[in-house]
């Protein structure tokens, strides 16, 4: 389904959508973030990407599995803690986040179906926002298979066409979010559409990164296992979690029980991101560390994301969204890493 | 101006010589106008190097990675390492040579001055131009960078662009360094702990706001610890890498490991880990501002330092690194301590 929604429709949309709680993105001093809004006119839709990934919304960095509690320190009582049951709608998913998304929901639908995730996942809709020009200069959807204006992950994506939004339904939850009272909308006519066509095309001009070898990752990065190339590429590596943490589609997590008091004893069961940039993550715990240095994390970030997932997944578990690269404290810069990787003899 | 072709030659001459065993300096990065952190071996890479208001990085971050290396290989390299420092990083170094961490023999020490400037704050160059891409960003005359963009070259005083770290710098050129490229340059608008002021003149509870609002925010990713010279232990308190000691260490040993901060990024434990971190920065911290830059959600960390560097200095009369001879302020004591519970 396809619509028109002038721009100052917007609000008088979102509020039509009181059933659900709203996220959009707000600013926060220098950055922006996804953040509940009280206030549809506050809503702007103007702005880069958010700091924090999609991911942060979807699949939080701190999940609470379940409550444990005992008074006589024999009996145990166990209570599970599923999200809570609020429907939500998500305004202003950058493409590249959503693609994420549709990438996590094969490891959390796959063997085994993990239900925390799932209940926030199938209570979301997302509503994406097309760029019509890179939101940044490290933007690179397009070299690993996205596009600015993939649907992919997303139930709505509106394109920016000036003065108005150009809406296009594509799923079932999304035909929902559209209809709602009549004369918000408008049907969208050719020249509209025409409109969007020609944006999209110039925006994919616009892109300066490419991958030119991205097809041949999975084998090139298999070749390079042993070799020298991780130790040159990660000499500035500081091993700090920005990369992994900031990305949308990194998914790697810990478990912990954390007590509050030990007697009566209280306490939960807590999932938390973890990274394989930090020490602890493979740490054996005989003391053995099989990723123990900063080679062998660079690697690991580098190989899953283009070749262990495209191995597994058959798709990159990279969205170009390019936040690795932009915030990395010491200018670490993935694309030029695989395409060094390319002509790497050593 | 620094003289880059002077500073190239210096360079080349120490690896033509063999008189180092490598070089840490920076290069120009593939990521915009940015410069990196570049590892120079071969005299011939020494075209690479770059000195520019991004040169941000304080190098002597990779002396702890160089040190660990050193001390855990079986014949121990005689040769040091070149590194170039700025008046801030230089400090650092000095820090490490009072704790005894480093030896003075494992590093030869370039200085540059970052005279009437200093380095850029990314947030507040894109502020100024309306986030319009940068293409290069040179020093110019006096306190003025030259930047240029698709428009064109456009010339931004420094107070408006420069880190605050650098607005609050006390010194803007290494001070002991053997050999310094550029002007030893005393500037004019450097003022110490503006920051600090400025919040400290909040009430009390509006400060404690501020803070719990500023750790909420925090996603313990650690790049402030990590990209911190001081921050060199072994094992950090909020990582236990050492959880089992040898092979014999039993699961109760391991079950009764003290965790002393959760993984859960909630407002406790970020406290616990920030001030954790805050405390060891007493008397080491030499404001080379990294932590603050590297963080990706904003926390102005360097706030929390200068508090407890104004302490040291108003109580102390001591700035961390300003003195390689001298003892490290919490290890030294003196019999007219101002604290009479020491005495």
């Amino acid at each position: 389904m396809e619509k028109i929604l002038t721009k100052q429709a917007l609000p008088r949309w979102i509020e039509q959508l009181d059933a659900y709680q709203i996220y959009a993105p707000v600013r926060e001093q220098e950055g922006w973030k996804y953040a509940i809004v009280d206030t549809p006119d506050s809503v702007t839709l103007d702005y880069p990407n958010t700091v924090l990934s999609l991911k942060s919304i979807l699949f939080p960095q701190r999940e609470v599995f379940l409550e444990f509690h005992s008074q006589n320190g024999r009996d145990l009582e166990v209570e599970e803690l599923l999200p809570g049951d609020a429907q939500s709608v998500i305004f202003g998913v950058r493409p590249c986040d959503a693609k994420a998304i549709s990438l996590m929901d094969k490891v959390f639908g796959g063997d085994y179906i993990d239900n925390y995730y799932w209940k926030r996942r199938n209570q979301t809709r997302l509503i994406g926002l097309a760029c019509n020009e890179p939101v940044s200069p490290d933007c690179f959807c397009n070299a690993v298979d996205g596009a600015p204006y993939s649907t992919e992950g997303l139930d709505i994506l509106m394109t920016d066409l000036g003065d108005r939004y150009f809406l296009e339904s594509v799923t079932e939850k999304g035909e929902e979010l559209l209809a709602v009272e009549d004369d918000l909308f408008q049907e969208a006519g050719k020249k509209d559409q025409k409109a969007v066509k020609d944006l999209r095309s110039g925006a994919e001009k616009k892109f300066e990164r490419k991958i030119p070898e991205l097809q041949n990752m999975p084998e090139i990065l298999a070749n390079l296992f042993d070799s020298d190339f991780w130790e040159q590429e990660s000499m500035s590596c500081i091993r700090c979690g920005i990369c992994t943490y900031l990305c949308p589609s990194c998914h790697c997590f810990d478990i912990n029980d954390e007590v509050e008091t030990a007697a009566p004893l209280k306490g939960v069961r807590v999932r938390t991101w973890d990274t394989c940039q930090f020490p602890d993550f493979t740490m054996h715990s005989s003391g053995h560390n099989p990723r123990s240095d900063r080679a062998a994390r660079l690697r690991q970030r580098v190989s899953h994301k283009y070749r262990y997932f495209p191995e597994q997944y058959d798709a990159f578990l990279c969205t170009g969204c390019g936040r690795c690269i932009d915030k990395c404290p010491v200018g670490i810069d993935i694309v030029e890493v695989l395409n060094k990787a390319v002509d790497y003899e050593g | 101006m620094i003289d880059l072709a002077a500073l190239k030659k210096e360079a080349k001459q120490l690896l033509k010589d063999e008189k180092v065993t490598y070089l840490l300096g920076y290069r120009q990065g593939s990521n915009g106008h940015r410069a990196v952190p570049a590892f120079i071996r071969e005299p011939e890479e020494v075209e690479q190097l770059t000195w520019d208001p991004t040169c941000t990085y304080n190098l002597t971050r990779y002396l702890i990675d160089e040190v660990r290396e050193r001390n855990s290989s079986e014949e121990r390299e005689d040769r040091p390492v070149g590194i170039l420092v700025k008046g801030c990083d230089n400090r650092a170094i000095n820090v490490l040579l009072q704790e005894k961490y480093l030896r003075k023999e494992d590093v030869h020490v370039i200085g540059i001055s970052c005279e009437h400037a200093g380095m850029v704050d990314e947030k507040k160059l894109a502020r100024e131009l309306k986030n319009q891409p940068v293409m290069e960003i040179e020093f110019g005359e006096g306190d003025r960078f030259v930047v240029t963009t698709e428009e064109g070259k456009t010339t931004i005083s420094a107070e408006k662009i420069l880190a605050d770290r650098c607005l609050e710098c006390k010194a803007s050129y290494p001070a002991g360094a053997e050999v310094i490229f550029g002007d030893k340059v005393k500037r004019e608008f450097t003022r110490p702990y503006k920051g600090l002021q400025e919040i400290e003149t909040l009430p009390a509870g509006e400060r404690w706001a501020f803070w719990k609002a500023q750790f909420e925010k925090c996603i313990r990713c650690y790049a402030c610890r990590s990209v911190c010279t001081m921050c060199y232990c072994d094992e950090c308190v909020v990582d236990s890498i050492e959880l089992a000691v040898t092979a014999d260490t039993t699961a109760e040993e391991k079950a009764r490991k003290v965790r002393w901060a959760e993984r859960s990024p909630v407002t406790s434990e970020n406290f616990t880990f920030h001030l954790t971190r805050a405390m060891h920065m007493a008397g080491r911290c030499v404001d080379c501002g990294e932590c603050e830059r590297a963080c990706p959600v904003d926390i102005p960390l360097r706030l929390l330092y200068a508090k407890l560097a104004r302490t040291a200095d108003k109580m102390f009369d001591y700035e961390a690194g300003s003195d390689p001879d001298q003892p490290p302020l919490t290890s030294s004591f003196t019999m007219d301590d101002p604290g009479d519970f020491i005495r």
